[in-house]
């Protein structure tokens, strides 16, 4: 049985939509009831209001209770339906955390399931899938997260902790060695220092938080499919040149627009093909490395065209993007418009010209792109804060014990501590990390 | 010995490995064979006359709490101890000794006497019985064939040993002893991988030659540590002083001018050496901007009258060794004995191994030493007696013994040995163990006798005596935490001068002793508090764990996250083609180093949560399958 109690958000924020928050694990119902009040009738829906420790309103909604093992996962489960956007869920999330619940990894509620026997043996493949495919988009979201000015602080920061802890843990392991010693004084002043630093740190964080754009969808296809015409129909103006010349577009363009207040950024790409023209060569290595930053491509197709294999053109796709399949110019193939395969891979058959069919791409894009970011970036920047706020403790816990006299160990202790939570965003400094520094920094030895 | 009659251990090398391995097999009642190249050297120290020091001293109260020889034999041989780190917290605390070289060979023969059923007798192993790919013995040089159920292989630095000095070079096990080179080529042709590391010692110098007049002295610790829970403290032979010295602007100038002849930077040696015991040649290079290192000179033993340069390991050509000894201070006119010396030599990669220190291709074959791709005495004998408990454990269906992380620095030793293996002769530091708080020399009987007692390892009367020694531990502590002072308990004046700062509300003692600044005999000086106890060491584990309970809560509580993963043991024949979703890199990993858990896999460089879930999602599939 598992010890701890994970939540996360079961169905993604739509925007104005119903998002739902699961809890799970030995403290559900405990956790459940500090954020829900008390906790309904098992199996029965009761109208909340969810609170932080504080006491702020942050939502309101349906609160239901499973105990185990009559559950989805086989453990007490506690299920939150809220109504706010990303934001509010954050904040459910977040006071969620502060009762003691931890972050779920991917695919970690279908895992507990799983291993608890509540889900058929048969379906281990399509959990495998599931873990997979979530850690993948977790890595990638986690990676986006961390661009910009945020990673150059999150490495300044990693870089100064290291060396404050190269310093300790020499004068604890070398300590008959000739070193030059940390005064404590000075101890206290750099773990001071790299406090401030977290801080700065966080508070970049929740800037970018708020700076967030909106998801990148990328528009890929063999040359004339219509990927222009494409863009212009989803943005509704004649954004990009378009004409029946295959290698119309050269450049990458990028286009903002909503989708019913769903802020997108579309980039419309040169077509994917072999040529022997420098600047069409060019084109299409944009147009990769496009594809490759994007959280979705919409990959046009033209229907009519008895299409060269699509195997081709799918294996020139990065792997891990999500796709979503565009046949185009039914007009002319006259196959019916709308969807023709299930999200998260979706199929849509469309005609940018006349404009059939493009409800349907509109409304699968704003599904999916509840899941691209509803899961993955939205929660890939709440670990981030996290790791920074326990980071942060435990500096707090290093500087009392530095002020305190405490031993010098556990002043290491704290910041290995410290260490391990900024691992989570950078990758871990191991010991031998560490040790490397030391003896590079050092002339250590007998 | 007698040719015909089979073992149920042999022990191949009489090393700290060796020694440690073949005393617990026959402690625990195993018919043991310890066969060595030479009965003199059993327990020889191959370089720096020296056992302890910080992670090492941790190492060898380990030893000690499982019932071993090594703290033993330096309680009885150590001729200056100190305890390291004394004004930092008891977690790094560690004692260190200088040892009679000598003193310490005999010691450890007169421990080794005392088993009956163990063997000893002088001969070479060239090879291994391999029958249907399990190890059932030994060929000796002299042709003998010998069987057992299962050999432990401590050579040290003999496989395929090369020694360096200047230009030249020569086959050879460490200097004065032959190389073990036909086991060598015989390891190399089983389906084991074979590495190069390197490592090296400094000169010795006579000591009639020293002028100590000039240097400083460093005396050992007064009172007298000691190592051994058993002893007594009177074990201890005469106590000497070490000297300090350093070297200078023209030592390093003379360095430098000959570089060029150092099999080192000609690159005669292939091999990685420690950087944390860098030769006087790499120190001058690496660290240029210093111009003095420190050298401790460390007398050998009390009637030797050699002395060991601690800090100028080389392997320099002998005549520039001469002219470097003689520009330090006070060697001034040196006499070298022994000149210093690199030497390379094969090592097994550990990955290949159990975390029992059992080969994972050929069973009944268990390694430990130098020869696992460590250095130092005290990892070795830590590993010796760790392969010697698995080797009878193995013959007798007893459950391995395989300790944890929390549990022991052998854990951490054997664990980051198996799961990441090494790329330079792997030592010990505190620093290499996430719960360095737990592992302390103090505690170290806590923690390990109870399994040395279940092995069979620890005498009744010791083991009385230690029960003893817990009970008290825990009656005291249940008193401080049940007996609790309310601010009219404090007498008028005194109470609150002896408690530093002011009573507010009702405390309990324990709470009142995990303040910072509170010292048990001072709390216990409160009328309504006192008396206490009065041994030391019940005092000393109570004040510490009070000291440290936060933090070691905390740590608790993390072990106990990941308990499920050490316990979820992976079969050794699984097949990691047929896990769902792993990337194929994710699948060499796993199939490459044979994890025994999924603790053990989640350590593995490169292993990501999700890995480890599908890890977890497959086992789960496969268990109806098992059962039927
Ligand atoms: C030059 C040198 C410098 C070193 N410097 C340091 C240092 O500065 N600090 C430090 O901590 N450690 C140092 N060490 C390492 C330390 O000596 C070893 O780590 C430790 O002794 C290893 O113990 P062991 O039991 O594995 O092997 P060893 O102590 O080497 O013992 C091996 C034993 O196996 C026997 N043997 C070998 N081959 C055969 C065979 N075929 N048949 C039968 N018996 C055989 C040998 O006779 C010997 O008794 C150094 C070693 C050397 C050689
Ligand atoms: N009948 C019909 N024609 C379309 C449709 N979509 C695009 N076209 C035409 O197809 C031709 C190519 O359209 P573009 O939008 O420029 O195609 P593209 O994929 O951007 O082409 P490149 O930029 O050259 O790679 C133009 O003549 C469009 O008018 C459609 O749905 N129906
Ligand atoms: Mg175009």
């Amino acid at each position: 049985m598992a010890t701890r109690t994970i939540c996360a958000v079961a169905t993604p924020p739509g925007r104005g939509g119903v998002g739902v928050i699961r809890l799970s694990g030995p403290d559900a119902a405990a956790i459940g009831a500090a954020v829900a009040g008390p906790l309904p009738p098992p199996r029965e829906a009761r109208f909340r209001r969810f609170r932080n420790a504080a006491g702020e309103h942050l939502d309101e909604g349906l609160c239901l209770y499973f105990p185990g093992p009559k559950s989805f996962t086989g453990e007490d489960v506690v299920e939150l339906q809220g109504h706010g956007g990303p934001v509010v869920m954050d904040r459910l999330l977040q006071a969620l955390i502060a009762e003691g619940a931890l972050l779920a990894e991917p695919g970690e509620f279908s895992e507990r399931a799983f291993l608890n026997g509540r889900m058929d043996l048969t379906r281990a493949e399509a959990i495998a899938d599931l873990i997979e495919a979530g850690s993948e988009a977790a890595a990638r979201a986690a990676m986006r997260s961390l661009e910009g000015a945020f990673a150059d602080t999150v490495h300044d920061l990693v870089a100064a902790l290291t060396a404050l802890r190269v310093h300790l843990e020499s004068s604890i392991d070398f300590s008959d060695e000739p070193l030059e010693g940390l005064a404590l004084n000075d101890l206290s002043r750099q773990i001071e220092a790299i406090r401030q630093q977290i801080a700065a740190t966080q508070a970049a964080a929740r800037q970018g938080q708020q700076l967030r754009e909106g998801l990148t969808v990328v528009i890929a296809g063999r040359p004339n499919a219509g990927k222009s015409s494409l863009l212009n129909a989803l943005a509704g103006r004649d954004a990009a040149i378009v004409t029946a010349m295959a290698g119309t577009t050269r450049d990458v363009l990028d286009t903002h627009l909503h989708l019913d207040g769903l802020p997108l950024r579309v980039l419309d790409t040169a077509g994917l093909r072999e040529s022997s023209d420098v600047i069409e060569r060019e084109g299409v290595r944009r147009a990769q490395a496009a594809m490759a930053e994007a959280d979705r491509i919409l990959l046009v197709v033209d229907d009519g065209a008895a299409e060269q294999s699509d195997d081709d053109l799918m294996a020139e796709l990065p792997a891990g993007v999500p796709v979503t399949r565009v046949l185009n110019k039914i007009d002319l193939s006259g196959r019916h418009p709308g969807l023709l395969a299930e999200e998260p891979n979706p199929c849509l058959a469309v005609s940018a010209l006349t404009g059939e069919g493009m409800d349907a791409l509109r409304e699968s894009l704003r599904r999916t792109a509840g899941v691209d970011e509803g899961e993955a970036r939205f929660i890939a920047r709440r670990r981030h804060l996290l790791a920074l706020e326990q980071a942060a403790a435990a500096l707090d816990e290093a500087a009392e014990a530095a002020r305190t006299g405490l031993g010098e160990e556990l002043i290491a202790e704290s910041l290995r501590v410290a260490q391990d939570e900024l691992g989570r965003i950078t990758g871990a400094v191991t010991t031998e990390d560490l040790l490397g520094e030391i003896f590079s920094t050092f002339c250590i030895g007998k | 010995m007698h040719p015909d009659r089979s073992y149920e251990v042999i022990v191949v090398g009489g090393g700290h490995a060796g020694t440690e391995a073949a005393y617990a097999a026959a402690r625990m009642g195993a018919r043991t064979l310890l066969l060595t190249q030479s009965i003199d050297t059993i327990g020889q120290m191959s370089c720096n006359p020296a056992i302890g020091g910080i992670g090492k001293g941790h190492l060898v109260r380990e030893i000690d709490a499982m019932g071993g020889v090594m703290a033993r034999a330096i309680d009885r041989a150590g001729i200056q101890f100190r305890i390291l780190n004394q004004r930092k917290g008891p977690a790094v605390r560690a004692t260190r000794a200088q040892a009679d070289r000598a003193l310490y060979r005999q010691a450890v023969r007169d421990i080794l006497d005392e088993v009956p059923n163990l063997i000893l007798f002088q001969d070479t192993v060239q090879d291994l019985v391999v029958e249907s790919d399990t190890v059932r013995g030994v060929v000796t040089g002299t042709g003998l064939v010998l069987h057992a159920e299962a050999v432990v292989l401590t050579v040290g630095t003999f496989l395929g040993g090369r020694i360096h000095i200047g230009e030249h070079n020569r086959s050879g096990g460490r200097a004065g002893d032959a190389p073990s080179i036909a086991l060598a080529e015989r390891l190399r042709e089983l389906p084991l991988r074979v590495g190069r590391l390197k490592t090296g010692t400094p000169p010795r110098i006579d000591a009639a030659s020293i002028d100590y007049s000039r240097l400083d002295a460093q005396p050992g610790d007064e009172p007298l540590p000691y190592f051994s829970r058993w002893s007594r403290g009177d074990e201890h032979p005469e106590q000497v002083a070490c000297h300090i010295t350093h070297t200078n602007a023209k030592t390093h100038e003379i360095i430098r001018g000959a570089l060029h002849r150092s099999p080192m930077y000609s690159g005669e040696i292939e091999g990685t050496g420690p950087r944390y015991c860098p030769s006087i040649e790499d120190k001058v290079v690496r660290f240029a901007d210093r111009n003095a290192h420190q050298i401790f000179l460390e007398p050998e033993g009390l009637k030797a009258r050699e002395v060991y340069p601690n800090g100028i390991s080389t392997s320099l050509p002998f005549d520039t060794q001469v002219a470097l000894v003689r520009s330090i201070a006070g060697l001034e006119n040196a006499e070298i004995t022994r000149p210093g010396y690199a030497i390379e030599y094969d090592y097994l990669d550990p990955r290949d191994l159990a975390p029992t220190l059992e080969s994972l291709h050929l069973p009944g074959l268990l390694l430990a030493g130098q020869i696992n791709g460590t250095t130092g005495y005290e990892e070795a004998a830590a590993q010796g007696l760790l392969a010697g408990i698995n080797a009878v454990a193995r013959i007798r269906g007893l459950a391995s013994w395989t300790p944890a992380r929390h549990e022991a620095y052998l854990g951490v030793l054997v664990d980051d040995l198996t799961t990441r293996g090494t790329s330079e002769p792997y030592r010990m530091f505190t620093s290499r163990a996430e719960y360095r708080l737990q592992l302390r020399e103090d505690n170290a009987d806590r923690r390990l006798l109870p399994v040395a007692r279940e092995y069979g390892l620890i005498a009744d009367a010791d083991w009385a005596d230690f029960e003893r020694y817990c009970e008290a531990i825990e009656r005291e502590q249940t008193r401080l935490e049940r007996t609790w002072l309310r601010p009219q308990d404090l007498g008028e004046d005194s109470g609150e001068a002896l408690l530093g700062q002011p009573l507010r509300r009702e405390q309990n003692l324990m709470a009142l002793l995990r303040r910072p600044e509170m010292e048990y005999d001072r709390l216990m000086q409160i009328p309504a508090a006192g008396p206490g106890v009065d041994d030391p060491r019940v005092r000393e584990q109570l004040v510490i764990e009070a000291r440290y309970a936060g933090y070691l809560k905390r740590q608790d509580d993390q072990v106990a996250r990941q308990a499920r993963h050490e316990q979820t043991s992976l079969p050794v024949d699984m097949d990691y083609g047929e896990v769902a979703g792993l990337s194929s890199e994710v699948r060499e990993k796993l199939s490459h180093h044979r994890p025994a858990t999924l603790g053990q896999a989640a350590r593995i460089p490169g292993m990501t949560p999700a890995a480890v879930s599908l890890l977890l999602v497959h086992l789960k599939r496969d268990e109806p399958r098992k059962r039927a």
